[in-house]
């Protein structure tokens, strides 16, 4: 059922997009700060100064909640991956696109970034990726699929492209997160390294 | 459609399926579920119509605490 498409009537419990927005900026904060164990509707609507009943009008449970927030948050994050992206571009040139939007959506969307990277970790994971992927997944793999077939990229299993593909961009960016890398050395993501790790990881993915 | 919600003391399976019996029985719930994770056992309702008073009636009258929880 379309949630948007309730109609209401005067005296009747109301939607309003300000309390939902409310009520998704405080989830991510709680969910990162306590963890899935320590979150609660409770304590939810406690920090949005709205009742647990006006809550439970929204998502019909704590799981209802996080897999709802889920979705939105990695369908708001593959809009940006995709800003400018087209899966015809040479590979070098997709994949810069690629690490760049990712990078910017991060940086940009810290709190949602990692709320996105924590869920993905738990078994709330499965219908979120489930429902997000569908779009996204036939665009990157024809991306993949003409860039062997014009041979700008070796032809190897999945999982070893994507690793190299984008686990490096994702180490930088989790080297930003902490403001430290590898044995405490502060550090500072930029593009200068981001452009200097993206040519290595071309020159091992191109033949 | 009526979103209808209620504090409950319904907190095991048994008395789960008590409710279910009770609650898909009547005509006018489009869909329910109980958030028995939660510390009021939220019972949260569908509805065609503003049945809340009946809803307790009968929650009550099966031997479970109900009542509505505010905005």
């Amino acid at each position: 059922m379309n949630e948007c498409s309730f109609i209401f009537v005067p005296g009747m419990r109301i939607r309003d997009t300000h309390k939902e927005t409310l009520v998704r900026k405080n989830a991510i904060s709680i969910l990162l700060r306590d963890g899935l164990d320590g979150f609660s509707m409770q304590k939810l609507a406690k920090a949005c100064g709205i009742s647990v009943g006006t809550l439970y009008i929204y998502y019909k449970n704590k799981e209802d909640l996080i897999v709802r927030l889920g979705i939105e948050e990695g369908k708001r994050m593959l809009q940006e991956t995709m800003k400018g992206f087209s899966p015809d571009m040479p590979f070098a040139e997709g994949l810069k696109k690629q690490w760049e939007n990712r990078s910017a959506y991060w940086l940009k969307n810290q709190e949602a970034a990692k709320f996105y990277e924590k869920i993905k970790r738990t078994h709330y994971a499965g219908p979120i990726q489930d429902e997000i992927t569908k779009s996204f997944r036939p665009v990157m793999q024809a991306f993949v699929k003409n860039a062997i077939a014009n041979k700008q990229l070796h032809f190897m299993s999945f999982e070893s492209y994507w690793s190299v593909a984008f686990g490096p961009l994702y180490t930088l960016l989790e080297f930003e997160n902490k403001g430290k890398s590898v044995g405490n050395r502060p550090y500072k993501f930029s593009k200068k390294t981001m452009y200097e790790t993206l040519e290595l990881v071309l020159k091992a993915l191109t033949p | 459609m009526h979103i209808l919600i209620f504090k409950t003391n319904v907190d095991t399976e048994e008395a789960h399926k008590e409710i279910s019996v009770l609650l898909n029985a009547e005509t006018s719930i489009i869909g329910w579920n109980i958030d028995r994770e939660d510390i009021d056992k939220v019972l949260r309702i569908e509805s065609r119509i503003n049945n809340t008073t009946d809803i307790i009636h009968r929650v009550s009258t099966a031997g479970f605490f109900c009542e509505e929880l505010p905005d």
